[in-house]
C-alpha cells in the first residue's frame, strides 16, 4: 500500500494514508447540465442577427412593400391600362384636391396671352382655370385676336393742299348696317373722344357727326374741335327734325382734312375711345344689337372689318373712306394654376349618339323624350349620370341619326363615380403611371426572379462540380468560365437579340447564360474551402458518396454565403433590363419596368415625372436590396461585418 | 513572375482569340446586312467583300451559296455576289486581319469606309471624358474613404457611408436622367446635349460638366467604399498597433504605415479602370449624345452594321481582358508580398 508523504509549511512530514481519500461525489449522479438557452440552428442564428442590423430590417420591409405593391395594385386599381384613353393624357400627379396648391393636379402656366372674349387664357378653358396669379398688360398698335379696348384712331386719307376745299376733302367713317331708332325710346349717343394730339405723327382734326337715314341725314356735332366727352339725345334730334316714327338710321363721323401750322401736309385724325348708342328699351335683341354696333372694343371693331367667309359683314363692321388704325390696345399676358383634371375630365361638350342615350335611359340614370327635344331632359341618377344638361339635338332623316349635343361630366362619362385621383400622373397614352409602374415591375420581378433561379441553380451544380473535384475537371471548367465571362453582357445580348429575336424570353435567356457565372465562381471557392476539412475526411472514410458528401455536408454550410451573393442578381437584372431597354437595344413586347422608363424618354423636359416615378422605385429596389444584401452577409458570416 | 506575367499574357490572348472567333462566326451567320446607296456603289462595296473574302463573284447564278446578294451586270460580263460559306469567310477574316490589319467595311453609318477607322474616330471623345472622370475620381473617392475610415462609426462616417450606399445602388441611367432634368433642363445651366464641334470654347467646356459627373458619381462612391474598407483592416492590424506602441504618433503611423498598405489593392484597381475607361459609358454617350464609341455601338446594332458592331465588340472584349491582366500584374508589382500564380 503505498504512502503519500509531504510537508505542511513548517517543514513537517505529514503522512497520507489511503482512507484519507474519498471519492466526494461518489454518490451523485453526475450528467451534463441542460443548457438554459434554447437551441439554435444556424439559420436561426443568423436570423437573429439579421434582425439586429436595423437598416438591413428596414431594407427588407422595403422590398416587402414594393413587391406587395406590385403584385396587388395591378389587380386593386380601378383605372385601365390596356387600351389608351386620348382625353386623359399627361394628366399631372394629384393625391390632395385641387387648389390645395400642392400634389393637386394643377399645373402653373406663365405669360400666357388672354382671351378677352373667352374670359380665360388663350386656348385654356375658363372652368378649369382655378385662379390668375398674377397679369402683365403690354400695349400694341397691330390689330390682335387677343388685344383689347384701345383707340381706334380714323385718318384722313385724301391729298391736301393749301387752297383746296376742305369740305371736298373730308373722308367718312360709318356703320355698316342700318339700325332701328325712334323718337320715343330715349336713344342716346355717347361719344368719348381722345385729346391726345400727335398720335402716330399726324393732327387732331375737325369732326362732325352724322345721322344718316334713306338719302337723308341730320348733322347732330356740327364742324368742332371739341374732343371732350359728351351725350347727344337721338330721339330728341329725331324729334326736332319732325321724324317722328321708326327710322333706319346709321352714325357717321365725318373728318376735315388739315395742314400742318408751316403749311406743308399733315394727314389729320380723331381718336375714338367710344361711340356708344344706349336706349330705355327693355328688348334685349335691341340692346344686344345696339351694343355689338357701337364702338366699345376699338380692337374689335377693326376686327370686325374683316369680309367673313359667306361675303358679309360682321355687324360690328365700320366702313370708311379713310383708313382706321388701332392705338394702344390692351394684350393681357397672365399668370394662372390651371386644374388640368377639371379640364380633361370636368364638364365638357360631346356630341352622342342615340344609343348611348339609350343606354343611359334604360340604366335608369335620366330621362328623355327625343320628340320634345332638350328640354324633356332630366336627371334621375344624380351619382351616376353623367349628363348635366342637353344643349340641342339634331335630326338626320336620311341617315335618321339623332345627333344629341349634351354637357357632360367626362369624368362619369369615362366611368368614374368621383374625379379621379392619379397618384403619379398619367402618360402619353392615359395609363395611370402607378399601376402601370407596378404592373411593369411585376413582369420585371417574375422575369428576375425566375432567371435568377436558373442561373443560381445551374451555378451552383456548375460550381459544386467545379470545386469539389478540382484537377483537371476544375481546369477545364474554370477555363470556360474565363472565356464565356470574357464576353462583355453587352456583346452577349446582343448576339442573343440578333438570334432570338426581341422578347422577354430572349432576355432571360441572355441573362442565364452569363449569369450563373458568379454563382459559379462563388460555390467553387466555398467547396475548395470547405472540402479539406476534417468532418468531410471523416465522412469520407466513414464511406459517405460524393452526391452525400456535397449535398449533405459541404453545400449546407456554403449557402449562406452563397445566397448572399446571389440575393443581389435580382435587382441587378432589373437594372440590365431596364437599361437595355432604356437604351433602345431591347425593344420588349410586354410591359417591364424598361419599357415604360423608354417610352416615356422623350418627355424628360416637359414632365419628367413620368421618368422621375419609375427612376425613383427602381434606385428603391436598388438601395433596398444592398442594404438587404449587406445584412444577410453580416449574419451568415459575422465576421466579416464591417467590410464591404 | 515574369513566367506568370507570360502565362498571363499569353492566356488572355488565347481567350481574347476564341471569343472574337466565336463572335466573328455567330455574327457572320447572321443574315447579310446589305449595303445602301446607288448601285455602283454597291457594286464597289462587294468588290471589296470579294478581296476580303467574305463574298464570292460568281459570273452565272447558282443555287450552291444560298440567297444571291447583289447582282450588276457592266458590259458583257455579270457579276453575281454569293456569300461566302462561314469558314472560307472566318480564315479570310483571319488573314486580313494579320496580313492587313483589315476588319472590314461599314455597310451603313459610312457605307463602304472600313471599319477600323470609324472606331477610331469615334474613340477620342469617349477617351477624354473618361480620363476626365478618373482624374476627377480617384483622389475625391480615396479622400472620402480616408476620411471615412479615420472617423469610423461617427457621424462623419455615417453621412459618407450612406451617401455612398445610396449613389452606389441608384442605377447611372437614372442618375444622368436626374442631373440632365435638373441642370440641364430646369437651371439651364449646362448644355442639353454635347455640343458640336462648332460649338463655342465655353460651350464645349461646359458640355465636358455633366458627363464627367455621371461618370464619377459612380466611381467616386466604389474607391470611397473600397478605400474605407481596406483601411478600417489595416487599422485593426497588428502591425499598427505595433507602430503606435512603438510611439509613432496617430498621424505618423497612418501616413507612413496604414496607408501604404491600405493602398495595395486600391492602386491596382485604378491601373485597371484607367483601361477600362476606353470602354466608356454606353448609357451616357447615349443619354447625351456623345460622338463616343459606346454611342457608335447603339447605332451600329440598330442599324444592323455588323462590321463596325464587331470592331466594337472586339474593342470591348479586349479592353475587358487587358484590364483583367494588368490587375493581376500588377498586385504582384506593387506589393512583392504577393506572389502571383505561386503554388500554396
Amino acid at each position: 500500500m503505498a504512502e503519500f508523504k509531504t510537508f505542511d509549511e513548517k517543514g513537517n512530514e505529514i503522512n497520507v494514508k489511503k482512507e484519507d481519500f474519498t471519492l466526494i461525489e461518489r454518490d451523485k449522479k453526475i450528467h451534463d447540465a441542460e443548457f438554459e438557452t434554447k437551441p439554435t440552428t444556424f439559420l436561426k442564428d443568423a436570423f437573429k442577427r439579421f434582425c439586429k442590423n436595423k437598416s438591413s430590417v428596414v431594407g427588407a420591409i422595403i422590398i416587402g412593400i414594393i413587391v406587395l405593391l406590385a403584385l396587388i395594385v395591378p389587380i386593386v386599381s380601378p383605372h385601365d391600362i390596356k387600351s389608351p384613353s386620348p382625353d386623359i393624357i399627361r394628366l399631372p400627379a394629384k393625391l390632395f384636391n385641387s387648389g390645395t396648391g400642392f400634389w393637386d393636379g394643377t399645373k402653373k402656366c406663365t405669360h400666357v396671352v388672354y382671351d378677352w372674349e373667352a374670359e380665360a387664357p388663350a386656348n385654356y378653358k375658363k372652368n378649369a382655370v382655378l385662379k390668375i396669379t398674377n397679369y402683365e398688360d403690354s400695349y400694341t398698335d397691330a390689330v390682335n385676336k387677343y388685344a383689347s379696348g384701345g383707340i381706334l384712331i380714323f385718318l384722313n386719307d385724301n391729298v391736301y393742299e393749301k387752297g383746296d376745299d376742305p369740305l371736298e376733302k373730308t373722308d367718312y367713317i360709318q356703320n355698316y348696317s342700318m339700325y332701328t331708332i325712334n323718337a320715343v325710346d330715349n336713344y342716346i349717343l355717347s361719344v368719348s373722344l381722345s385729346n391726345q394730339d400727335g398720335l402716330k405723327d399726324c393732327k387732331l382734326g375737325i369732326y362732325r357727326i352724322l345721322l344718316v337715314y334713306g338719302d337723308k341725314s341730320i348733322t347732330i356735332k356740327d364742324w368742332s374741335r371739341d374732343y371732350s366727352d359728351y351725350q347727344i339725345d337721338l330721339s330728341k334730334v329725331l324729334k326736332e327734325n319732325n321724324v317722328n316714327g321708326k327710322v333706319k338710321a346709321r352714325i357717321r363721323v365725318e373728318l376735315q382734312p388739315e395742314l400742318a401750322s408751316d403749311g406743308s401736309r399733315v394727314q389729320s385724325y380723331i381718336g375714338i375711345n367710344k361711340l356708344e348708342i344706349t336706349s330705355s328699351s327693355t328688348d334685349e335683341t335691341v340692346i344686344k344689337e345696339l351694343e355689338s354696333i357701337s364702338i366699345n372694343d376699338a380692337n374689335a371693331t377693326i376686327l370686325a372689318a374683316d369680309r367673313k367667309s359667306d361675303g358679309t359683314f360682321d355687324i360690328g363692321y365700320w366702313q370708311s373712306t379713310g383708313r382706321r388704325e388701332l392705338y394702344q390696345a390692351i394684350i393681357r399676358y397672365v399668370d394662372f394654376i390651371y386644374d388640368v383634371y377639371e379640364e380633361k375630365l370636368g364638364q365638357t361638350t360631346k356630341t352622342i349618339g342615340k344609343s348611348t342615350m339609350d343606354d343611359y335611359i334604360k340604366a335608369g340614370y335620366c330621362e328623355y323624350d327625343y320628340l320634345v327635344g332638350p328640354s324633356s331632359f332630366k336627371v334621375l341618377n344624380e351619382k351616376k349620370c353623367p349628363i348635366v344638361s342637353v344643349t340641342s339635338q339634331s335630326y338626320n332623316k336620311k341617315d335618321q341619326i339623332y345627333n344629341i349635343e349634351v354637357e357632360v361630366l367626362n369624368y362619369k362619362y369615362k366611368g368614374y363615380t368621383s374625379m379621379p385621383k392619379f397618384l403619379f400622373g398619367t402618360d402619353k397614352n392615359g395609363y395611370d403611371m402607378v399601376k402601370l409602374s407596378f404592373n411593369g415591375l411585376r413582369t420585371s420581378l417574375i422575369l428576375s426572379v425566375c432567371a435568377s433561379a436558373v442561373c443560381f441553380i445551374f451555378g451552383l451544380c456548375w460550381g459544386a462540380i467545379s470545386g469539389y473535384f478540382g484537377g483537371n475537371i476544375d481546369l477545364i471548367m474554370e477555363r470556360f468560365c474565363d472565356i464565356l465571362g470574357g464576353i462583355p453582357w453587352i456583346v452577349m445580348m446582343t448576339l442573343a437579340i440578333f438570334y432570338l429575336g426581341q422578347n422577354v424570353v430572349t432576355f432571360g435567356i441572355a441573362l442565364c447564360l452569363t449569369g450563373w457565372m458568379g454563382t459559379a465562381g462563388r460555390t467553387r471557392t466555398q467547396f475548395y474551402r470547405f472540402k479539406g476539412r476534417e468532418y468531410i475526411l471523416a465522412s469520407r472514410t466513414l464511406g459517405s458518396s460524393d452526391m452525400r458528401l456535397i449535398f449533405k455536408h459541404i453545400l449546407p454550410n456554403a449557402m449562406g454565403t452563397i445566397i448572399t451573393s446571389s440575393v443581389l442578381m435580382i435587382p441587378s437584372t432589373i437594372f440590365s433590363e431596364s437599361t437595355l431597354t432604356y437604351l433602345g437595344l431591347l425593344t420588349l413586347d410586354t410591359t417591364t419596368f424598361g419599357t415604360i422608363l423608354a417610352n416615356n424618354k422623350l418627355e424628360l423636359s416637359s414632365n419628367p415625372i413620368l421618368i422621375l416615378f419609375p427612376a425613383a422605385i427602381i434606385s428603391l429596389i436598388m438601395i433596398s436590396f444592398n442594404l438587404f444584401g449587406n445584412g444577410l452577409r453580416d449574419a451568415f458570416n459575422p465576421s466579416l461585418k464591417g467590410s464591404e | 513572375m515574369w513566367k506568370y506575367v507570360l502565362k498571363r499574357i499569353g492566356l488572355a490572348l488565347v481567350t481574347a482569340f476564341i471569343i472574337l472567333s466565336l463572335s466573328f462566326i455567330l455574327i457572320k451567320s447572321l443574315p447579310y446586312s446589305k449595303p445602301l446607296g446607288t448601285d455602283d456603289q454597291k457594286y464597289s462595296f462587294y468588290l471589296q467583300e470579294v478581296n476580303l473574302g467574305f463574298v464570292v463573284d460568281l459570273p452565272v447564278k447558282t443555287t450552291g451559296y444560298g440567297e444571291l446578294l447583289f447582282s450588276y451586270t457592266s458590259g458583257k460580263t455579270t457579276h453575281n455576289f454569293y456569300q461566302n460559306p462561314i469558314f472560307v469567310q472566318y480564315f479570310g477574316w483571319l488573314t486580313n486581319i494579320i496580313t492587313k490589319w483589315d476588319w472590314g467595311q461599314s455597310t451603313y453609318i459610312l457605307p463602304s469606309n472600313p471599319a477600323g477607322p470609324i472606331i477610331a474616330q469615334k474613340l477620342p471623345a469617349s477617351i477624354k471624358i473618361n480620363i476626365l472622370s478618373v482624374l476627377v475620381s480617384v483622389p475625391l473617392g480615396i479622400l472620402l474613404g480616408i476620411i471615412a475610415a479615420l472617423k469610423k462609426n461617427t457621424a462623419i462616417d455615417h453621412v459618407i457611408s450612406t451617401t455612398v450606399m445610396i449613389f452606389i445602388s441608384i442605377p447611372s441611367f437614372v442618375l444622368i436622367t436626374v442631373l440632365m432634368v435638373v441642370l440641364c433642363y430646369n437651371l439651364k445651366w449646362l448644355p442639353t446635349q454635347w455640343p458640336s464641334s462648332t460649338a463655342p470654347t465655353i460651350e464645349k467646356i461646359k458640355g465636358y460638366i455633366l458627363p464627367v459627373i455621371c461618370l464619377s458619381f459612380g466611381s467616386i462612391c466604389g474607391y470611397a467604399r473600397f478605400t474605407r474598407a481596406e483601411l478600417c483592416e489595416v487599422m485593426e492590424s497588428d502591425y499598427l498597433l505595433l507602430a503606435r506602441t512603438k510611439g509613432l504618433t496617430k498621424r505618423q503611423s497612418i501616413i507612413r504605415h496604414a496607408l501604404r498598405n491600405a493602398m495595395v489593392p486600391i492602386v491596382p484597381s485604378i491601373i485597371a479602370e484607367f483601361i477600362g475607361v476606353l470602354g466608356g459609358s454606353m448609357i451616357l454617350e447615349n443619354l447625351y449624345g456623345i460622338p463616343g464609341i459606346g454611342s457608335l455601338y447603339i447605332t451600329a446594332f440598330n442599324s444592323k452594321d455588323y462590321n463596325v458592331l464587331f470592331v466594337d465588340m472586339a474593342l470591348f472584349t479586349v479592353i475587358g481582358l487587358v484590364a483583367g491582366v494588368l490587375l493581376d500584374i500588377s498586385y504582384g508589382f506593387i506589393d512583392p508580398r504577393i506572389r502571383m500564380g505561386a503554388k500554396k
